[in-house]
């Protein structure tokens, strides 16, 4: 089941299904002659189902290759991103960027506190200069 | 002639004021830096800086952004030069660049991609200023069928250009044509596929995507590989002798005509360019013996060919409304940002705007020689920074570039979802950058698509009855059927064999092979 090839098909038949199925099922397809909203996206989707199942197909006669897939550093990079987003939004973006530096660097090779606090000092003093230098709306405090 | 010439000094009236020249400069050199940093090719690059040009006047914030594209496409070369690192966007560089840098002419190397690419650019320049005036008038006769066309047209020539393989690509457009179907539909005003996450009514950000898919997701990827890279630590000789000069200029002006041919076709760009003008040195130059051993002419002639065909790339945008591959894609979604709508109309109601940025695409390449070149070996520093400072670093541009869009931090969770999905694609070998055109082109395909079938009371012979729509698909029709007929032939061969061939097409699809590693 660890195919590249295959998945890749799945996938894809997988967004054409979510998209096709919302398309049919709750927006107006319409006439032809005067289209729907949902007519499009039913059309493209179509497509899209019919090119991942051919590559699905198409994967049989290939050589099976697997697929090198790592949880963790995905999940670290966005775990940091939504807790800086959410930092940002109910205390301020100073917090958020601490915290996006001190928990991704979770993900890269070493992890050195110094290094994360001035990094994060670094980054305090740009967002301050996109503030005040060329006007960003940013929540900093 | 004298009409373009006339139209040159009208836009570089408006491209010399201090405040233009100030954003070209700042562009450019901000692009080529960022363009240095490993697994950030011009596409992100781009998407990176976006941002930065939202409060800034609309002139100088397009200035600013091909600057910023020209520079990061330079940037990327002086990479794969000095450390044989290959984006998407410079793979032959790498090839006779990087093998100079192994004997020692690193600075020589590097002053010949900046001359050359200065060359490319100005022969660039000529041609856009002659062509896209003239093709904006021929765009006037599309009718919505011919724009439907053109743009399924381009998503073939696209897909398989840059994956190489047909399917994959054209699969990777619709998931982007899908995506642009997210918020408002203009015709009735239904909301699809928002689910009620106010964010999204407008559409999703294009920022949050292309940061998603070509930031997010390719940082992520660099992370897993846990490769360090070694900084480039020799010495940079910059200047040539007389007859290494002398060496350069044929090689260019080839490259520059190539270049400036390929770049207009849809689908085309620098990377095939590039391809193109190597592969022609390597057979008509007068050192093609030494060419692949590190030869001035196996740098020269590329770099000619990617810088002139990363300018005329803007002849279909700004001519015809549709650009031709990711980038231009990108920058189209910049235009829009700016208020301003490519197309056959452009040139004639901004008429400052067209011609004060193809003015500054001069200006930016002398810029890219007397300012980057000389201050390539300071540039270089950045490779210093760990990749553990760099990446937080990264992170956060991406946070506030993608939070100054809307000052929504909601956004932030958009971008984070495109990361997820950006990476997911990466994982799968799908390029995202079909996806970007297909995310852009989306909404105006379906535009145009509904508008001719309404024209036609709903036949679809309106495809085929008109000359242009007619010409455009039977030419995918014939490229479909060649594609499939290869597909069995190479099934057919590798059972044959019994050697287990993959069954993908070989050379211009070898290219994002490199640039997935």
């Amino acid at each position: 089941m660890n195919d590249k090839n295959l998945l890749k098909g799945l996938f894809l038949v997988l967004i054409a299904l979510v998209f096709g199925i919302g398309a049919y099922r709750y927006y107006p397809i319409g006439r032809m002659e005067r289209a729907g909203p949902g007519f499009f996206p039913l059309m493209v989707s179509s497509f899209l189902f019919v090119l991942g199942l051919s590559m699905a197909i198409r994967s049989r006669f290939m050589e099976r290759k697997p697929i090198p897939f790592s949880v963790k550093n995905i999940v670290i990079i966005l775990a940091s991103l939504v807790g800086f987003a959410l930092l940002s939004e109910f205390v301020n973006m100073i917090a958020g960027i601490v915290f996006l530096v001190f928990g991704s660097a979770i993900a890269g090779t070493s992890y050195s506190i110094r290094r994360n606090a001035a990094v994060s000092a670094v980054l305090v003093g740009i967002a301050f200069a996109f503030k005040y230098g060329l006007g960003l709306q940013l929540p900093l405090y | 002639m004298t009409e373009i010439l006339n139209n040159l000094a009208f836009g570089f009236s408006h491209a010399l004021t201090l405040q233009n020249l100030m954003f070209c400069a700042i562009g450019c050199s901000v692009g080529t830096l960022v363009g240095l940093l490993p697994g950030l090719g011009p596409l992100a690059t781009i998407s990176l800086l976006l941002p930065l040009t939202f409060s800034i006047p609309t002139t100088g914030a397009l200035i600013m952004l091909a600057g910023i594209y020209y520079g990061a496409q330079y940037g990327d070369s002086v990479s794969a030069i000095t450390m044989k690192i290959p984006h998407a966007s410079s793979i032959v560089a790498c090839i006779d660049g990087y093998q100079m840098t192994l004997k020692g002419q690193t600075g020589l190397a590097l002053f010949t991609a900046g001359v050359s690419s200065f060359i490319g650019g100005t022969v660039a320049i000529v041609v856009l200023a002659a062509l896209a005036p003239a093709l904006g008038e021929v765009a006037l006769l599309f009718g919505p069928a011919d724009y439907t066309a053109l743009m399924l047209f381009g998503f073939v020539c696209v897909s398989f250009v840059t994956t190489g393989s047909l399917l994959d690509g054209l699969a990777m457009c619709m998931v982007g044509v899908l995506l642009g179907q997210i918020g408002t539909d203009v015709n009735s005003g239904m909301q699809r596929y928002t689910m009620g996450f106010a964010p999204i009514y407008e559409g999703i950000s294009l920022v949050s995507v292309a940061l998603g898919c070509f930031g997010i997701a390719e940082i992520t990827k660099n992370l897993d590989n846990r490769e360090e890279r070694t900084p480039f630590n020799g010495t940079i000789k910059l200047w040539p002798t007389w007859p290494q000069f002398k060496r350069i200029i044929p090689s260019a002006l080839r490259g520059s005509a190539v270049g400036s041919f390929l770049g207009i076709l849809p689908g085309g760009g620098p990377v095939i360019a590039q391809f193109a003008a190597y592969a022609i040195d390597r057979k008509v130059s007068k050192y093609r013996h030494e060419i692949g051993s590190g030869a001035i002419e196996g740098v020269a002639g590329q770099a000619a060919a990617d810088e002139a065909a990363a300018r005329t790339s803007f002849i279909p945008l700004m001519s015809i409304g549709i650009p031709e591959n990711a980038v231009m894609a990108l920058m189209m979604g910049a235009f829009i940002i700016k208020g301003i709508q490519p197309g056959p109309n452009m040139i004639a109601s901004h008429p400052d705007l067209f011609w004060g940025l193809v003015a500054s695409m001069w200006i930016g390449n002398v810029f890219l020689l007397v300012l980057n070149v000389p201050m390539v070996r300071y540039l270089l520093s950045i490779f210093k920074i760990p990749y553990a400072v760099l990446f937080p670093a990264i992170l956060f541009f991406c946070c506030v570039g993608t939070y100054s869009v809307n000052n929504a931090v909601d956004d932030i969770f958009i971008t984070a979802a495109f990361g997820l999905l950006g990476y997911i694609f990466l994982r799968l070998s799908l390029d995202p950058a079909p996806l970007m055109l297909g995310f852009i082109l989306g909404p105006m395909l379906e535009e145009n698509f509904r508008r001719s079938l309404l024209l036609s009371r709903g036949s679809f012979s309106i495809f085929v009855t008109r000359p242009i729509a007619g010409t455009l698909l039977a030419m995918i029709g014939l490229f479909v059927a060649w594609q499939m007929f290869a597909f069995v032939r190479d099934v057919r061969k590798a059972r044959a064999g019994k050697t287990a061939l993959p069954a993908e097409p070989a050379p211009i699809g070898a290219a994002p092979a490199v640039a997935e590693e």
